[in-house]
């Protein structure tokens, strides 16, 4: 047996945190508080299995498999098992350059996520809705059915949901709802978009359709078939309905991932969620946005991909400065950080509407880097209003003197996210502004398209270098802060999060020295997909 | 493309280059981690001066290589490029017709504009290192964080040695970055002051804006040339056939955002603003970082873009460069020189004096790309002399800056050291609490101003040396270091105004910018070591202690043998075989030309003009300055031999020509130097009133506007249920109606259908 996705890494953490959350919920509070500890390790021992695993996969442990060469629509430890026949369902799972590195990602973000908010109260139930995301996270991922992508993408919801309301802050009550909502609403937008991309296949052609309907969920059948159709002037589905596909599942896509103008609930979440919930949220759950759209409508519809270049580059670009715009007028830390993810979001789209494979490969290693930099960002925002219970900037100054982790932390964090060389954010934003202005000169596109980009590396550094000069520094003979908080001395922050901390940090620094470790594969996915879609992109679209 | 030239020479020392830039680097989190560790402990804390011996013989192996290399460099007079080529990114981009694979990588890269920095760099980081350790860890105020300092300083000088080294533009500017950030994390070493904060984030940013136009400027570099190495590039712009493909004028702009990147690096107008601020920062960082290194980058970064203007393929094609490049020297040169004149702080006046003597080279640079620009220097011995004088006097006006700049601050920092402990010693002997050594800034005593010295020269005779000689080598006084290339600057803006009169500004701009800078470092001088000591604290200065007497001892000689650097030919130090490295002439017979160049020229235009800028920079500004400030010694104390007749001068000159400059000090215009021209000001204004407000504004449209239209919609529709909600009253009787009214409606619809 081959598959080493279904069991071990999907099955696996989800069972495990419905058996322990099913063994929990039945016990009294005061056993509850005794299962913390148990409960925590336990949690802390599976996520570290999939480590293991996944990371034994990049390094061929398992199944000898290699990341690179892998040609478009091809899929590693593919595996398919027939699920409701009759409609065509299948469990298909698979994973290729795209969703490898996402899966790693998760599966290391959810120790490092567990050590980083080790004494999280309600721990009991706190640590298996962890583990729950991480697994329906990785099945998003790994997903290659229709039917089975949709049904992960919305259990992603569930533990986030109840993640931001029961250990969220004030508004809690308020920023879950909205952030249920808002993406739900999207998702059926795009469900739709999935069902109808279902029923207008042709019947009775593919391999794995069902006996009743004649039709077929699975994604690598239907993208061969796409393929097949996309040649020269012909549009797989037809011009019309390619375009509203294409919107339809983007409307999906963008929500989550998100872009202005649908970005709102980002904010509201992120400031309400937990810090635990925070960083998975930021880290991983975005990314699914931009992994979609890799997945599906680029893949299925690339003539309605250059038919809306423009509309994405724009898109990109408004989220990227206004996020960035946005972010100076914050005053509080945690919002100020989320509408950077907005910004940084951004760069993922414009990547894409470079229609370069550089700037496809930008966009995969910046989901990559901001997966490992936004969680230290959002970690270090947890500890701030664990230490000094706010969230303001400006209300404690003076940081570096009695928090220097603290302090260390995040001036680390947020000069990788403002893309200091030799860090992993750089990579991908260099490699956006090359392919950027490499398709602005070849397609004569106007150089002002370059004002937007140019604009937020000042504004970005402005704001992160803003916000540390109110928190790090000063703190000096006006605002001296004080040596007790409620009568009780300001710790440093604990030994668990100085482990977190340190671990991201390693990381941001290895992905940034040396960002071929997971650049090389997702080059050459890029390459292998254009390679796949070159046809039309020679003849100038539509 | 272009394949790799046939001048590359293989070395074997430069496998160990990359030692050079990583054992600096891995000295970061060894120092960081250790002091994080072991602070307090004694043994951290004495024997290894908590962390600077650790630093100290990581930046002794960074020289001994970098030596080694240099010589290997010398001995072959070609350039060196490292076979290994770390391949970093490796992707592919639509050429409209195909992929084309992209590679970014690094490597080494040798020439002579590298040799040139790389010495300086490795040689300054390594006594200033020693300074710190005199410097730093004597200072009670210092005490348990100087780890921080010394982790931060060797990342710098590892950024530094990297950006020299690098062989690409994109990773000449990673280390860029890097240095970037050791300035502002060194600027800001005393956090817990809100000046210091301050100053951190505005020399940041004040340099981001520049980078993000070297960045714009990369990336339209890459578009052009299909890569971003210099083997590649220099190739390329050598081959007429590829080069007839190029838009020139997009090269001029890819250049020309380039150099707005060095301007923000090496504080010109309209980016120096962050320069003067910049000195919050520890002394050491001020010498390091803020006038002997980094600033230099930018001047490297110009000095790299040579092979474009020299490039026949694009001969006369960038004059409009070369001149804005002038153009802003010459401006900030006499900005800065102007505003130095009413300085009182004495690390501020040295930061303008620095902004001006980069101002300087900038000019000299673009003067030299002019020439090698428009001259036909490839094919005609002539023009090809003068090109490579003039590019040489450029860098080696910058080799001369560096070592006097740096020495000048060191010696600066020694005197405000003493300054301070004999304040202290005054002030807090009584006193003196354990633990409570935050005199900094306890009262308004300012370490710092010249008004609190005086009379020093006899006090502090080895650091008073020092600083003489470093003022007169910036002040270019005949024989002493920065005269040899000073001159050719002059010379050399002249030339080229002769040749295309738009360079008449910067040309006078050099000129004007030699006796101001004679009058503002003379003024400096006067004001500290001269004359009665000021006050009370001044009298009771002591000497200093040796870790600060070793560097400024060895800059002072190298200042002072500036004409054997010259004799040895680096006024030539332009990437040319022909003129070797002491090859032509033996050493004497390059002294002797040398001399016979500058003063005795035989074209006559240059023989005046040589003794008119003599004439100004060294007689007239120091005179003037004389007559102002300083004085005799008090009763009693005695200077130095050497020192003696400028004492003497001065009091001579001060009690015969002495007159009453109230007037001027009263004008608007000294007001306005005052407040740096206002310029700050407006910047801040601009910050504060449109930026800042204009995000506060978007902020709450943000929510106002796009969330409250996503809120609206959501209140919509909740009204909308709320509707549908009240026709489920509960009632039987309703239910029955609604059935009833259903059923007739779907009987009708399918009558209807049917």
């Amino acid at each position: 047996m081959n598959d080493w996705i279904s069991i071990p890494l999907v099955a696996f953490p989800l069972i495990s945190s419905m058996v322990l959350l099913a063994f929990v919920s039945n016990a009294s509070p005061k056993v509850r508080e005794g299962l913390v500890k148990p409960i925590r390790m336990a949690c802390l021992v599976f996520s570290l299995l999939l480590l293991v695993l996944t990371t034994g996969m990049f390094f061929k442990y398992f199944g000898d498999v290699s990341w690179m060469d892998i040609q478009f629509n091809d899929y590693e430890y593919f595996a398919s098992y027939a699920w409701i026949d009759s409609l065509g369902i299948n469990w298909t799972v698979g994973m290729d350059a795209l969703s490898f590195p996402m899966v790693w990602l998760t599966t290391f973000l959810l120790p490092v996520t567990i050590i980083a908010t080790w004494n999280e109260k309600y721990g009991a139930t706190y640590f298996p809705l962890l583990l729950m995301m991480g697994g329906a996270l990785i099945g998003v991922f790994v997903s290659l059915d229709l039917f089975m992508f949709y049904v992960f993408w919305e259990l992603t919801l569930i533990p986030m949901f109840f993640l931001i309301l029961k250990w969220g802050g004030a508004d809690r009550k308020y920023a879950a709802q909205k952030f249920f909502i808002y993406t739900f609403t999207a998702s059926v937008v795009m469900l739709l978009g999935l069902i109808t991309l279902f029923f207008l296949q042709e019947p009775n052609t593919l391999a794995s359709a069902g006996s009743m309907t004649g039709r077929s969920f699975s994604i690598p059948e239907l993208i061969d078939s796409a393929r097949i159709a996309n040649t020269g002037d012909n549009w797989f589905l037809g011009k019309t309905m390619q375009n509203i596909l294409f919107v339809m599942l983007m409307i999906g896509f963008l929500v989550k991932l998100p872009a202005v103008p649908f970005h709102t609930w980002l904010p509201d979440a992120h400031v309400q969620a937990p810090t635990g919930g925070s960083m998975l949220l930021a880290g991983v759950m975005l990314k699914m946005g931009a992994y979609g759209m890799f997945r599906l409508p680029l893949s299925l519809f690339p003539h309605a991909l250059y038919h809306f270049q423009l509309a994405l580059m724009i898109i990109g670009m408004v989220s990227l400065v206004w996020g960035a715009i946005v972010c100076l007028g914050q005053t509080n830390l945690k919002k100020m950080v989320a509408y950077s993810s907005v910004s940084h979001m951004g760069v993922i789209l414009i990547g894409i509407a470079t229609m370069q494979p550089m700037g496809w490969a930008a966009a995969l290693f910046m989901m990559f880097a901001h997966g490992i930099i936004s969680p230290m960002l959002f970690a270090v925002c947890g500890a701030f209003k664990h230490h000094y219970h706010s969230m303001e900037i400006g209300a404690m100054r003076g940081m570096a003197k009695h928090s220097p982790w603290l302090a260390t932390s995040m001036m680390f964090a947020w000069m990788a996210s403002l893309g200091l060389p030799l860090l992993a954010g750089f990579v991908a934003e260099i490699m956006m502004l090359i392919a950027l202005w490499h398709m602005i000169s070849l397609d004569g596109w106007s150089i002002w398209w370059m004002v937007g980009p140019a604009l937020v590396l000042a504004l970005t550094a402005a704001y992160y270098l803003w916000s540390m000069q109110r928190t790090i520094f000063e703190g000096g003979d006006e605002t001296q802060p004080p040596a007790t908080m409620d009568g009780q001395i300001i710790p440093d922050i604990s030994n668990s999060e100085k482990f977190a901390m340190l671990i991201l940090a390693f990381f941001t620094i290895l992905f940034g020295v040396m960002p071929w470790i997971a650049l090389d594969m997702m080059d050459d996915w890029t390459q292998q997909i254009f390679n796949g879609l070159i046809l039309f992109v020679g003849k100038g679209g539509a | 493309m272009a394949s790799s030239s046939d001048v590359i020479l293989d070395s074997d020392m430069v496998q160990y280059a990359p030692l050079i830039i990583l054992l600096p680097m891995l000295a970061f989190p060894v120092i960081l981690f250790l002091g994080r560790v072991f602070n307090k402990n004694p043994f951290w804390k004495n024997t290894l001066k908590e962390g600077g011996l650790i630093a100290l013989p990581v930046m002794a192996a960074s020289l001994i290589i970098s030596l080694l290399l240099i010589n290997d460099h010398i001995g072959g007079f070609a350039g060196i490029k490292d076979s290994m080529n770390l391949l970093w990114v490796n992707t592919a981009v639509w050429d409209g017709g195909a992929l084309e694979p992209v590679t970014l990588g690094f490597g080494i890269y040798i020439d002579h504009v590298t040799v040139m920095l790389l010495f300086v760099a490795s040689f300054l980081c390594l006594l200033i290192n020693i300074f710190s350790v005199g410097y730093m860890n004597t200072d009670p105020i210092n005490d348990n964080r100087n780890h921080r300092f010394y982790a931060e300083f060797v990342l710098f000088c590892s950024g530094m040695l990297g950006m020299v080294l690098a062989d690409s533009f994109l990773w000449l500017f990673i280390f860029w970055e890097i240095m970037g950030l050791c300035s502002y994390l060194l600027i800001g070493f005393y956090y817990e002051r809100p000046s210091a904060a301050y100053a951190a984030k505005k020399a940041f940013l004040t340099t981001r804006i520049g980078d993000v136009f070297l960045v714009i400027g990369l990336v339209m570099m890459w578009d052009i040339f299909g890569s971003l190495d210099y083997d590649v590039i220099f190739n390329a712009v050598e081959d007429k056939e590829f080069m007839a493909g190029v838009s020139s004028s997009t090269l001029q702009w890819a250049l020309g955002m380039m150099f707005i990147g060095a301007v923000g690096k090496s504080a010109q107008f309209p980016l120096h603003v962050w320069l003067p601020d910049a000195m919050e920062g520890p002394t050491p960082v001020s010498a390091l970082i803020h006038a002997a290194t980094m600033v230099n980058a930018g001047l490297y970064l110009v000095a790299r873009m040579f092979p474009f203007f020299g490039a026949e393929a694009l001969s006369g094609d960038l004059v409009d460069l070369a001149f804005i490049i002038a153009l802003i020297g010459g401006i900030t040169a006499v900005m800065a020189a102007a505003i130095a004149f009413v300085q009182n702080d004495l690390k501020k006046v040295l930061a303008y004096s620095t902004m001006s003597q980069l101002a300087y080279i900038f000019t000299g640079l673009g003067c030299a790309m002019y020439l090698a620009n428009t001259l036909d220097w490839h094919n005609d011995s002539e023009s090809h002399y003068i090109v490579v004088v003039a590019f040489g006097a450029a860098l080696f006006h910058l080799f001369n800056h560096a070592m006097a700049k740096g020495m000048l601050f060191m010696a600066s920092g020694s005197v405000i050291h003493e300054v301070h402990h004999a304040h202290h010693h005054l002030h807090h002997h009584d006193d003196h609490v354990e633990g409570e050594h935050d005199d900094h800034h306890d009262d308004d005593f300012d370490a710092q101003s010249m008004e609190n010295m005086g009379g020093l020269a006899s006090k502090m005779p080895l650091t008073a040396t020092a600083m003489l000689v470093g003022s007169a080598s910036i002040m270019g006084l005949p024989l002493i270091g920065g005269f040899w290339s000073k001159e050719g600057i002059i010379a050399n803006a002249w030339r080229v105004a002769q040749d295309d009169p738009r360079f008449l500004l910067p040309a006078m701009c050099v000129l004007i910018g030699a006796g101001m800078t004679g009058f503002y470092m003379s003024r400096m001088w006067l004001k500290t070591f001269a004359g009665k000591p000021n006050n009370e604290v001044a009298a009771h200065v002591g000497p200093t202690n040796t870790w600060i007497k070793i560097p400024l001892f060895t800059l002072t000689f190298v200042t002072l043998s500036a004409i054997i650097f010259a004799g040895m030919g680096f006024t030539h130090w332009a990437p040319d075989s022909e003129y070797a490295f002491m090859s032509e002439k033996g050493l004497v017979e390059g002294i002797v030309y040398e001399m016979e160049h500058a003063f005795a020229n035989s074209d006559s235009f240059f023989f005046i003009l040589t003794y008119v800028a003599i004439a100004i920079g060294a007689v007239l500004g120091p005179g003037i300055a004389m007559s102002l400030y300083g004085g005799n010694l008090a009763e009693g104390e005695k200077a130095k031999p050497w020192m003696k007749p400028v004492i003497r001068l001065n009091a001579w000159v001060y009690s015969r020509f002495n007159f009453n400059n109230s007037s001027i000090a009263e004008s608007g215009l000294t007001r306005a130097l005052e407040q740096r021209l206002y310029i700050d000001y407006y910047y801040d204004m601009a910050m504060l009133k449109i930026v800042a407000a204009f995000s506060k504004k978007s902020a709450e449209a943000d929510s106002a506007v796009i969330d409250g239209t996503i809120k609206s919609i959501e209140r919509g529709s909740q009204s909308l249920s709320s509707i549908v909600r009240s026709l489920t009253t509960g009632s039987a009787r309703d239910y029955i109606l609604m059935i009833s009214v259903g059923t007739l409606a779907i009987f009708f619809f399918l009558w209807g259908v049917a």
